[in-house]
């Protein structure tokens, strides 16, 4: 089976630099933050990508490269077999747009408020120029706000009448307006409360079911992303550290930083459980370690850790694993 | 049995808004004994915050203790004048909110903080008072104190500025502890040091802790009790073993059926359908009536009081065994 989504050596540096003035006063170098590092995943249609990692470790700025909401510094991702940075598939891109939707974190934010919420979920509609007529326009919004479980004479009311579960299906229908087939959701449910974020997973994964969606899901609760992912991408400090199906991923962690994040969560199964934690946090990422960036905090480092970046190999960008020292 | 640290009985807490009295906290009553952690949890909205506003005092008008009593130690503290509590807050009471950049001042040293309330409610000299904060940051577990000690909070990450934090509500050996979700801005790794830290200390000082929190996994390893909120009333209070395995009541059993675990594979999270009504809306008899699977008539129209079932007391018509009787 083909790939859907291909992300091959994508990269993303920032420039975190002071001013100018401020640099030659105080005599100081540029300044660059490596967000993304020589990223590289695959997503084959139909399944669900999550990326999970901890605050900083670039998996934001992953989803809003897929998108194209943001440029890559190096890197391709290819959509359905196009380009989305080859200035030559321009064409072929416009096409595939309207095909590519995000979900975003904050339903309160994301939502023009002076808007009516039928012309929120028709904007994409219009947009593409997918249906021509008001009347045809008007039953497809009903059509989308029935699919996420709310009510056609919604499309009068504004988003400030609506909770933030339902302004997340709203999104959702938003999404799905354009007939999109590939959905980027960076944290969709972590603005929520448990009972309804469970409502908006449940209907992600019917929609799914019913309408063949791709899925690239963006989390740092590791527990959401069991339940949603078919495969799932480790993030740590902007590189990938480890790739595998959710099954395997949640049953046998490999890399060092993912066995100690899945030991680390609080989770409703461990009643009283007295724990070891980890010690250290996240180094900054203006000037990360060198050698694999985990090497501060990983039980399993050595010398080699400390001065070669590890690969991703097998699933793993570890070397402690790969030399079997695990 | 000694006579617990905190205990709440009937507390109501209201708002006066210009649609009427709005009830926030509805006839809420609990018990913290020494060296206990209780649990505090509930969605959004659902009175969790503004109960440990009430303890501490610190519920800004237009709200205020409309009913019941508040008594530390025995002695009660909601009756005390603003300059009283001023008094027992920081010195019986230690407060631990989310956001540890908003309770620093940024402009003083994290030293002088600590060496301020200790000066303030404990008398001690300025170079005890010095030697003591060291003391007290080596032992929320910050490397180096007596050089850290002269930091600024942004010299500090997040997860040892909620160090500082706690360091800072223990300063005074209060008798109670309020946290507000101390760790909801921390990443999982971090927020496992902090949960670990607040239970050994809480064991090693025999303090009783009071903590918010909406995230059902901390409370899960922390708490040795557990209190669910539902619009303002508490639905079930228990030892945390039997709230998270054997809930009763059904929104407790819905809250843990719809979060999704490491350890489990649900294909589907159970949901509860709808949203928390809203507090100028809390529907009469039981406010979870209209989404509960179970409801009969008098759950419209008669409000349950919690009753003992098994080690829990349950606020629910189902476990009235003399409404069943008759």
């Amino acid at each position: 089976m083909s790939a859907y989504v291909e992300v091959t050596d994508l990269r993303r540096v920032f420039d975190v630099s002071k001013p100018w003035l401020n640099r030659v006063i105080e005599r100081e170098p540029r300044r660059f933050l490596t967000a993304v590092d020589r990223v590289g995943f695959e997503i084959v249609k139909g399944e669900t990508f999550a990326i999970v990692g901890e605050s900083g470790s670039g998996k934001s700025t992953v989803a809003r490269m897929v998108v194209g909401l943001l440029p890559p510094s190096a890197g391709e991702v290819r959509i359905a077999n196009v380009s989305m940075t080859d200035p030559r598939q321009a064409a072929a891109r416009r096409r595939l747009r309207a095909r590519i939707q995000m979900i975003f974190q904050d339903p309160y934010a994301s939502m023009n408020p002076r808007w009516r919420v039928g012309r929120i979920i028709a904007e994409p509609i219009r947009a593409f120029d997918l249906i021509k007529g008001e009347a045809a326009i008007r039953a497809r919004v009903g059509e989308l706000l029935g699919l996420v479980g709310l009510h056609a004479d919604d499309a009068r009311k504004y988003p400030h009448a609506f909770s933030g579960g339902q302004r997340q299906r709203i999104a959702i229908a938003r999404a799905l307006a354009s007939q999109a087939e590939f959905l980027v959701g960076d944290e969709p449910t972590s603005a929520l409360d448990v009972s309804v974020q469970a409502q908006i997973l449940n209907l992600m994964r019917d929609l799914q079911d019913r309408l063949g969606l791709t899925y690239l899901f963006i989390s740092h609760n590791l527990a959401v992303v069991r339940h949603m992912a078919t495969r799932v991408g480790v993030m740590y400090l902007g590189r990938l550290v480890e790739v595998a199906p959710s099954r395997d991923l949640f049953a046998r962690p490999r890399h060092p930083y993912t066995r100690m994040l899945l030991d680390a969560v609080p989770d409703l199964a461990h009643v009283g459980r007295a724990r070891t934690p980890v010690s250290g946090e996240i180094p900054n990422p203006i000037d990360p370690p060198p050698g694999c960036t985990f090497n501060p905090r990983c039980p399993l480092a050595n010398d080699r850790c400390r001065t070669e970046v590890p690969a991703l190999l097998d699933g793993v960008a570890c070397h402690a694993v790969q030399e079997g020292r695990d | 049995m000694t006579e617990p640290v905190l205990s709440v009985r009937d507390l109501t807490v209201a708002f006066a808004t210009r649609r009427g009295l709005l009830t926030a906290i509805d006839r809420v009553s609990f018990d913290i004994g020494r060296g206990e952690i209780l649990g505090v949890v509930g969605e959004s909205g659902a009175g969790k915050s503004v109960t440990g506003s009430a303890v501490i005092g610190l519920i800004d008008p237009p709200g205020r203790v409309a009913g019941g009593e508040i008594r530390l130690g025995g002695e009660r503290i909601d009756t005390l004048s603003p300059a009283e509590m001023r008094r027992v807050r920081g010195k019986r009471i230690g407060m631990i909110f989310q956001d540890p950049l908003t309770s620093l001042d940024p402009l003083f040293r994290v030293g002088d903080q600590i060496v301020e309330t200790l000066r303030t409610h404990t008398g001690l000299s300025a170079r005890a008072a010095r030697a003591r904060a060291i003391d007290l940051l080596a032992e929320v577990g910050i490397p180096a104190p007596e050089r850290r000690i002269d930091g600024y909070p942004h010299e500090f990450s997040g997860g040892m500025r909620q160090r500082v934090v706690i360091a800072l509500a223990l300063a005074a050996e209060p008798e109670l502890i309020i946290a507000d979700e101390p760790t909801t801005a921390l990443d999982v790794s971090v927020q496992a040091q902090i949960i670990t830290l607040l239970k050994r200390l809480c064991r090693d000082h025999g303090t009783a802790v009071m903590l918010v929190t909406h995230d059902m996994g901390v409370i899960a390893e922390a708490a040795d009790r557990v209190a669910v909120m539902y619009a303002g009333r508490l639905a079930e209070i228990g030892p945390v073993a039997s709230v998270v395995r054997d809930p009763h009541h059904p929104y407790a059993v819905g809250l843990m059926g719809a979060i999704p675990t490491l350890s489990q594979d649900a294909d589907r999270l159970s949901q509860i359908p709808g949203a928390m009504p809203r507090l100028t809306a809390i529907p009469p008899g039981c406010a979870f009536n209209p989404r509960c699977p179970k409801v009969f008539a008098r759950c419209r129209v008669d409000r349950p009081e919690p009753l003992p079932v098994g080690p829990s007391r349950v606020a629910c018509h189902l476990y009235d065994k003399a409404a069943r009787a008759a």
